[in-house]
């Protein structure tokens, strides 16, 4: 049995906002061209039908306000350009001309095109290189955060591609439900920021089950006392706020909050897991709900439809959604001290369903019913039950990692 | 092992409370205000949701309603623990009183009534 499976026994999944993986990790494509980034080759059209290349130009704060359009019709014009007919093909070229629908300026729309520098994002892009970075992980619609995150909690939004509430009695339990009332029972928690932040899209079960609910300073508690539940999902700071500690500035990297902050955040979890008792124990990932309006180059692949659609009025686009294609490719990386580094994940496709799919079948193996979405999407890691297929197995090393990274936070 | 250097934003610059709530902050102070609804009338916030308009406004009203929402689940609990610690005395000194399942029973409806 390959080790690092043999010893995980926690999974910890943070999931920051709306940043695309061209936006945030494309200048990796010039430190290892196996990562799928930035290339002189790509561009958009302006509306005056000039082509603008991305460049590595983008502002931690004050550059993307307002903030790009991401709800369904303007990421339906991102991905297909404008083209509404029946034989359209997505070809990644309207992001600039959405942009520009909400300011009408033609220099500032131009800076959707814009990403990040390696050094500018220390914490990201190092993650990145050591560990695993997927090359092909993907926002679950291509639509706005609320509906993206339900697929992280419950495999599929229900048929919703807006930022509607969710509602109790559905077909399909939450990833937390499906944890705590197994047999044997298994434990899982959301740890939001604080209660000034709070939690984002599952009011529902913080009304009905608020024992899942913890905060982030529990968390890091929870990691230096060896007291890690089974699975682990993280929330940022949603807002800035004052609190009993100081001013504490928004960390979830939504535009137009500090990019740094975000970077601190991701720095301090990793590091808190890392100087756990459990980091032998322990998977991290690391990932972005979607893309938040922002340029990416690869078109989002079609993928198994849901059992729901979305009517023509919900989407806004004149056309129902059946959620038999993904929303634009976001940032993802996968950390544990059982991964070779620089692994990159390529060939293989991932969103967000994946993150139950995947915590489902390490945990509790079959279980019904869930949506097609999550039983059709892959898992990022496998049950240590044989076989196990070592080209799938990204926890590889027959030997714990020393070298792994540290954080001055 | 490498030490990456991780740069800090200057909080006194980038902190801004008075920035518009973006639609996502929109979204999730309408969902708390529908979970509001639920709480018990001496819980609820007097806050128009529809008056806020900045982060700070937003904050203030997201801790309100969640601190409502676990401090009721936290006296729901309490009030569970009565019932089922009544129950259990009663059994023990032989009374016909309701068993501890019973009490349990009671009191969930209790909850579901409220609710």
């Amino acid at each position: 049995m390959p080790p690092g499976l043999d010893n995980l026994r926690h999974i910890v999944v943070l999931m920051m906002e709306n940043r695309s993986f061209d936006h945030m990790l494309g200048s990796l494509t010039a430190v290892d061209p196996r990562i799928d980034g930035v290339t002189d080759q790509l561009s958009n059209p302006d509306t005056t039908g000039a082509l603008v290349k991305p460049q590595p130009l983008a502002q931690f704060q004050g550059q993307l306000d307002p903030d790009p359009d991401h709800h369904f019709p303007a990421v339906d014009l991102q991905i297909f350009g404008g083209d509404t007919s029946p034989t359209r093909v997505a070809n990644m070229q309207g992001f600039v001309k959405s942009y520009f629908n909400q300011q009408q300026d033609v220099g500032h729309s131009q800076k959707i095109m814009y990403y990040f520098t390696e050094q500018q994002l220390p914490v990201l892009t190092t993650l990145a290189l050591e560990f695993a970075v997927f090359n092909r992980w993907f926002a679950s619609i291509p639509g706005p955060t609320i509906c993206n995150r339900a697929f992280a909690h419950y495999g599929t939004s229900f048929g919703r591609v807006d930022m509607n509430l969710l509602y109790l009695n559905e077909p399909f339990k939450s990833i937390y439900d499906r944890l705590i009332n197994a047999n044997p029972k298994h434990t899982a928690k959301l740890y939001y920021y604080d209660t000034t932040s709070s939690t984002m899209e599952i009011t529902n079960l913080l009304e009905t089950q608020s024992e899942l609910f913890g905060t982030y300073p529990q968390f890091l508690t929870d990691c230096s006392t060896g007291n890690l539940p089974d699975y682990s999902f993280i929330e940022p700071n949603f807002n800035d706020h004052d609190s009993d500690s100081g001013e504490e500035v928004a960390s979830d990297q939504h535009p137009d909050h500090n990019i740094q902050a975000g970077e601190l955040f991701i720095a301090s979890v990793y590091k808190a897991i890392k100087a756990s008792p459990l980091w032998p124990n322990t998977a991290l990932l690391v990932v972005y709900d979607e893309h938040g309006g922002i340029y990416d180059h690869v078109v989002p692949p079609a993928c198994t439809p849901d059992q729901f659609t979305a009517s023509a009025n919900d989407t806004g686009t004149g056309q129902p959604f059946a959620f038999d294609r993904l929303g634009v490719r976001v940032p993802a990386i996968l950390i544990s001290p059982w991964i070779p580094k620089g692994t990159v994940v390529d060939g293989r496709v991932f969103d967000h369903a994946s993150i139950p799919a995947t915590i489902t079948k390490f945990f509790l193996g079959d279980y019904w019913p869930r949506s097609p979405r999550e039983t059709s999407a892959d898992v990022f890691i496998e049950p240590n039950v044989a076989p196990v297929d070592p080209t799938r197995n990204l926890l590889s090393l027959a030997g714990m990692r020393d070298d792994c990274p540290d954080f001055d936070v | 092992m490498t030490l990456i250097h991780v740069p800090r934003p200057d909080v006194k610059s980038v902190m801004n409370p008075n920035r518009p709530v973006n639609a996502l902050l929109k979204a999730q102070v309408q969902h708390l205000h529908a979970a509001e609804r639920n709480l018990p009338v001496r819980r609820r916030t007097d806050i128009y949701v529809n008056a806020i308009k900045t982060e700070g406004e937003a904050a203030e009203y997201i801790r309100r309603v969640t601190e409502a929402i676990h401090e009721a689940h936290e006296a729901a609990a309490a009030k569970r623990g009565r019932g089922i610690a009544i129950a259990a005395a009663a059994e023990g000194s032989g009374d016909k009183a309701p068993s501890a399942s019973r009490g349990k029973k009671m009191s969930k409806g209790k909850r579901a009534r409220k609710t």
